[in-house]
């Protein structure tokens, strides 16, 4: 039988790196972080020290690939239907592809909550969970194309040569279940831009996301390799006892090896993922109660799926909400808005409803919304063109303020004037609340010490709880 | 009294005079009055201090855009771009311009616009001439610029032993001469007596066959050849085995892989980077591996091989260095200044390639500011981005000048064609004409393509000289034109920002690694002078660069742990006399990288065992004296061949088009695994493969359950076993001890333990073989070689 081992704690002993190799090799941009990684990997830990006291522990991404439209949601703005079909300067805003006039906005609002804050009549059961939600109403960012706008939300830069944020997150927390990947990325399809999303970069590669395309619901199709294609559990069992006799065998009079060591250890725990992944990915453990309160479709799976692995410590889940750029709407906008808004509406609120009553929402960070926002300008008649210039996410749990708004666009929702957040400031705000300080979570490549958040980036205390 | 002229100087300048660096010297405006300063102190010294000094005053951990607002110098001379202020006018004053947001580039404060009230008062205050009271205290001329620092001392720069010329010290005279092979050997023992400690002995015939062979061509040898080399009783016995394996062709695959490392080498790069068949350039690196083409010219070649006289028709493949460099999206609907970024970005990843892989000096950190380790000015990045500025990626094929243009003219004239049938055969319904038409077109384009008798040959990743350009083409779009032939400087971008420009810079080299004032480059882009100042100019950092890559290769270790940065922020070298011998030795003996396998191979150290002893574990547990061999772990290349090999289904087959990894009945070399840019094969994302977007310095090992998941369950690890098992069955039927011996000398290369015979017998058993039930039998065998196959000495190597 397989006996519990100390968890693959150290990656460095894993390379065959020595500690004083590593922290040379690393150079002094880690600063105390590295020194308190290498200690807790010594006490047989995988989860690192952190600069300060997180308030999230873990964290699932909600992504809107393609763009929501904010003054459609959670943004209202009654000056885009006052003026609507006119073109007053404000708006004349250079985005991708040439735009019209004022679109209206056919969607009305209600003051939800206790909090009383507006939320889209698109999104009934939403408005019911929006005191624990803050709503940020003034992000910016850098290009309105979306495989820059995706690099930049995802990698903190415009081109795809970076660390993806989970990547940094794992890099910086270590990983809280061995069992499971500690960055797991969900979507019913592939993204555009794909791996390139979720890549490790530079940084070592097991930092990088796991894809996972939730389209069909059996584990052994989602994880690759994740099982044999006939071998039984018992033989494979046996198997690993085998392995365990002949390293012993082999190894008969010599020093202990700890890469060779940490090989063997990673074949238990490979082997235990086997069951934990799959335990993990099994919706249909799930009571009835609880599926019909996610409702149907891959959104709704992919968030209950996102609960049930944040609940066994996976840092990261990153849903992307379809195939393609599904909330790309330069045709149809409203008519679009309504199905998609349909779609994300229930298992939206049943997630943070679900963290909540297990006491998860506390430690963790859950984040909605596009690459970029949408204009409140109208592109070919019914459509609205990409808009980096002002949109609306929304962070819920993990620390963060519930029932409140921050920041401001102006009159039409076209441009963050008010509390503007860079995605560099998310970025910092993020990691704050996962207990790092984005400028101190640095490594060392090219000759410089690089960080999620560049040069930039300032932690927005004004929406911490 | 100083600070106050300079307040008095500043406020002073006249509204019809250029502001830059003209304010001290142009009086003329009265002088403030204490209802100025009154008025500065109540309403804008606040404000300042609230909004701005967080970032802007000398407070600030780092003044953003060299820009101070608490002092009136910082604000007369301003930041990156130029005086805040132009006092009395206050539209054309960038401060009054960031805070309405009406600047292009410029919208402060970043977190939103301040309340139109402030902004009034300051524009105020502008009006009023900017006065700024005089302060007490310490002298601020130079605070104005606390982010520059001094300027780049060159004369200095070039002390840093990395920059210095080769200096040959020979090793000290050292007791255990015995022992030494070579020269290596003596610098190494040198310093091994220092610290007390011993060499370990010489590893046995067994282990160097297996290390040399796996170092050499990356695969295991057969137990023929092991068995031969272990009986072979001739004094040169060992000699011939280094010249064996640096003679067979399997040589340049293995080391050409760690040169694509380097260049981030991928087969499909992004998709609108058109097609063409990117493996001529892999295929070049190793067929000029094999031939041992000096060092020199084989980087000669790929900068700049369509500028070299007497280079070869073939040697154009080369180019693909350069040619195979990721280009990011350029959204055409998009600014000329959003592209522009796009532009010089691509520099900056081609900058990093170029100067880590080939100088180990990471000068794209100069990209915004002068660089803050080492002696690289921003001007000597933006003299090297001038070279890429100046160069294109184009399709190129093998072929003389005349017909290549010939043939691509042709290819242009087929694609034009082709799309006017498309267009017509779009139309619904197609009329009858436009259907003849297109017939017709069809025809000739067949026509062309008989009468084309290169048509069919692949098109390399390439370059040519060609300037590039971001240019408006109307209101609403963007064009990169590009000019045939033409060369540019660029200028420096202030900050890093190309909607920032300043001074022009000519193309040139680094001057630091120059001899003398680096003169500008004489011929189109640059590209050959370029590599020929790297060669001539920068020989020694050159030569001690790859010099230690093949060390660190060979012993598991670099001389210099961090092998593309030779910078103060790099690794000092361990054993800096014996660096300068092997890089002086290396160039003398020209650039030859054979030799330099054969030196490394030769010596005593590279001979030893990996065992450690408890003397050198005490004293030198990372063993950066080499008291001992490392025991490395194979990449992923030489693990998935060496199994390949052993299971005897290996295509030893050489060069050609690229193969799909995920295809578990794939069964040429891992080198030859189509490499997607965005999209790694399981095999490669799991085990460490670089990710191809980026120059990669050295792989990272890591150890993840994922990749033991793949040994446990992927189709390949399960083919590899039954092959095997058909294999042992075939050369040794129904011996069971014979078998277990011949997989160990297939897969380990030697014979098996008695202890390891028992346990194998043991699990045989019960897993079936005892039966004699012929799929029962085989089955028991799967099992067994997977774990075999799973094995930690088949990953490591003694």
């Amino acid at each position: 039988m397989i006996h519990p081992s100390p968890p693959i704690s150290d990656p460095l002993a894993a390379a065959g790196i020595s500690r004083r190799e590593a922290l040379s090799r690393l150079g002094g941009g880690l600063g105390t972080l590295s020194l308190a990684t290498l200690l807790a990997a010594d006490a047989g830990g995988a989860v690192h020290a952190t600069h300060f006291a997180p308030r999230a522990k873990r964290v699932i991404q909600l992504f809107m690939n393609g763009g929501p439209f904010q003054a459609d949601l959670f943004d209202p703005k009654p000056a885009i239907n006052q003026y609507a079909g006119q073109r007053p300067d404000t708006v004349n805003l250079r985005t991708e592809n040439a735009t019209g006039g004022l679109m209206p906005v056919p969607f009305a609002f209600t003051p939800s909550g206790s909090s009383g804050l507006p939320v889209s009549d698109l999104l009934p059961n939403f408005q019911r969970v929006i005191d624990d939600v803050c709503v940020l109403r003034s992000l910016h960012t850098d290009n309105p194309n979306h495989g820059p706008a995706l690099f930049m939300m995802n990698n903190g830069t415009i081109i795809p040569t970076r660390p993806s944020m989970g990547s940094w997150f794992l890099y910086g927390l270590g990983t809280e279940n061995e069992n499971l990947p500690g960055y797991v990325v969900l979507c019913p399809g592939r993204p555009v831009r794909f791996a390139e999303l979720w890549t490790s970069a530079f940084l070592p590669g097991e930092h990088q996301g796991t894809y996972i395309n939730h389209s069909q619901l059996d584990p052994r199709q989602m994880i690759s390799f994740l099982r044999h294609a006939s071998r039984e559990p018992s033989v494979q069992s046996r198997q690993i006892e085998l392995l365990k006799r002949l390293e012993q065998e082999r190894s008969l009079g010599r020093a202990g090896d700890d890469a060779l060591d940490a090989r063997l250890r990673a074949m238990e725990v490979a082997f235990r993922m086997q069951f934990a992944a799959t335990d993990a990915f099994q919706l249909e453990a799930e009571p009835a109660a609880v599926r019909e309160e996610y409702g149907e479709g891959h959104f709704a799976n992919a968030c209950l799926l996102a609960r049930r692995l944040s609940e066994r410590g996976v840092r990261f889940v990153q849903v992307y909400y379809g195939n393609g750029q599904p909330w790309d709407t330069h045709t149809n906008h409203n008519e679009q808005t309504k199905k998609l808004c349909a779609d994300i509406d229930r298992p939206m609120a049943a997630l943070l409803m679900d963290l909540k009553r297990r006491g998860l929402l506390a430690d963790t960070l859950v984040i909605w919304g596009g690459e970029f926002g949408r204009t409140p300008v109208s592109e070919g008649g019914d459509g609205r063109d990409h808009n980096h210039f002002g949109f609306t996410m929304w962070l819920a749990g993990g620390g963060v303020r519930g029932g409140m708004a921050y920041g401001a666009t102006d009159e039409f929702g076209f441009r963050a004037v008010e509390n503007r957040l860079h995605i560099h400031d998310l970025h910092a705000t993020i990691l704050h609340l996962l207990g790092l300080d984005h400028e101190r979570l640095t490594y060392r490549y090219a000759g410089r010490d690089f960080r999620l958040t560049d040069v930039y980036g300032r932690v927005v205390p004004d929406i911490l709880a | 009294m100083t600070a106050l002229c300079v307040v008095l100087a500043a406020a002073s300048a006249r509204s019809d005079e250029p502001p830059a660096g003209q304010a001290a010297e142009t009086p003329g405006r009265p002088i403030p009055t204490a209802d100025d300063y009154a008025f500065f102190e109540s309403r804008i010294r606040p404000l300042l201090v609230e909004h701005c000094h967080e970032c802007h005053s000398r407070q600030a951990e780092t003044p953003q855009a060299g820009l101070l607002l608490d002092n009136a110098d910082g604000i007369a001379r301003g930041g990156d771009s130029g005086p805040a202020v132009v006092p009395g006018r206050p539209d054309d004053s960038l401060l009054i311009q960031a805070v309405r947001y009406t600047h292009e580039l410029v919208q402060m404060p970043p977190a939103g616009q301040l309340p139109e009230a402030a902004i009034a008062e300051l524009a105020a205050w502008v009006e009023r001439g900017a006065p700024f009271p005089p302060t007490t205290g310490p002298d601020l001329s130079s605070a104005g610029q606390p982010v520059a620092g001094q300027p780049i001392d060159i004369e200095q720069g070039k002390q840093f032993w990395s920059f210095r010329p080769l200096v040959e010290v020979p090793p000290a005279p050292a007791a255990g001469q015995a022992w030494i092979e070579r020269r290596i050997d003596a610098y190494l023992m040198a310093t091994m007596q220092t610290s007390g400690l011993s060499p370990s002995p010489r590893a046995d015939r067994r282990t160097l066959i297996r290390r040399a062979s796996f170092d050499l061509v990356g695969l295991p040898p057969t137990p023929e050849e092991i068995e031969a080399f272990v009986r072979d009783d001739s004094p040169d016995a060992y000699a011939r085995l280094i010249e064996r394996l640096l003679a067979s062709p399997h040589y340049g695959e293995r080391w050409g892989r760690y040169w694509l490392d380097l260049v981030r080498y991928c087969d499909v790069p992004e998709p609108w980077a058109g097609s063409g068949a990117a493996w001529l350039y892999r295929d070049w690196i190793v067929d000029a591996l094999n031939r041992d083409l000096p060092y020199d010219r084989f980087v000669t070649l790929q900068l700049a091989a369509d500028h070299v006289p007497d280079a070869r028709v073939e040697d154009i493949a080369a180019l693909g260095f350069l040619g195979l460099s990721p280009t990011y999206w350029k959204e055409l609907k998009l600014a000329p200044g959003v592209i522009q970024v796009v532009v010089a970005e691509e520099w900056e990843e081609r900058v990093n390639t170029l100067t880590s892989t080939l100088l180990g000096v990471t000068v794209a950190c100069a990209r915004c500011h002068d660089h803050k380790f080492d002696p690289v000015a921003q001007h000597d990045y933006y003299a090297l981005a001038g070279v890429l500025a100046s160069t294109r990626l184009v399709p190129r094929p093998l072929l003389p000048a005349g017909e290549a243009a010939g043939l691509l003219a042709t290819l242009d004239e087929l694609r034009t064609m082709q799309a006017q049938v498309d267009k017509l055969l779009a139309q619904n319904p197609v009329p009858p004409e436009d259907k003849t038409k297109a017939d017709e077109l069809k025809a000739q384009i067949k026509a062309l393509r008989k009468a084309t008798p290169a048509i069919d040959e692949p098109l390399a990743f390439a370059v040519d000289d060609a300037s590039v350009h971001v240019l408006p083409d109307g209101p609403h779009r963007t064009m990169v034109e590009y000019r045939a032939g033409q060369a540019q400087d660029v200028p420096l971008h202030i900050r890093g920002n190309p909607l920032n420009p300043g001074d022009v810079v000519p193309r040139r080299f680094l001057a630091v690694l120059s001899q003398g004032t680096p003169e500008p480059f004489q011929h189109g882009s640059g590209r050959l002078d370029l590599a020929q100042a790297i060669f001539d100019d920068a020989a020694p950092l050159a030569a001690r660069v790859m010099v230690n890559r093949v060390w660190r290769h060979h012993f598991g270790r670099g001389l210099v742990e961090t092998p593309s940065n030779f910078g103060a922020q790099g690794d000092r070298p361990t054993h800096p006399e014996l660096l300068d011998d092997l890089a002086a030795r290396f160039i003398a003996g020209g650039w030859s990288l054979k030799w330099l396998h054969r030196e490394i191979m030769l010596s005593a150290a590279w001979r030893q065992q990996s065992t450690p002893h408890a003397d050198g574990q005490a004293v030198d547990p990372d063993n950066r004296h080499l008291w001992r061999m490392n025991r490395r772990r194979l990449e992923v290349e030489a693990w998935r061949d060496a199994m390949l090999a052993a299971c005897d289904s290996l295509d030893r087959s050489i060069g050609g088009p690229p193969a799909e990894l995920n295809e578990p009945a794939n069964r040429r070399r891992t080198i030859y695994g189509t490499v997607k840019r965005r999209e790694l094969a399981d095999l490669l994302r799991l085990y460490d493969f670089p990710d191809p977007t980026a120059h990669s310095p050295a792989r990272l090992p890591t150890t993840t359950p994922l990749q033991q998941l793949y040994v446990l369950n992927s189709p390949f690890i399960g083919r590899q076993a039954e092959l095997l098992a058909a294999r042992l069955q075939s050369e040794r039927p129904a011996d069971t001890k014979a078998q277990v011996s011949r997989a160990h000398q297939l897969l380990f290369g030697r014979e098996p333990t008695v202890g390891e015979v028992t346990i194998a017998r043991e699990f045989l058993a019960q897993a079936g073989e005892a039966g004699g039930e012929p799929s029962a039998v085989a089955e028991a065998w799967r099992q067994y070689l997977e774990v075999l196959l799973a094995s930690n000495e088949l990953m490591f190597i003694d």
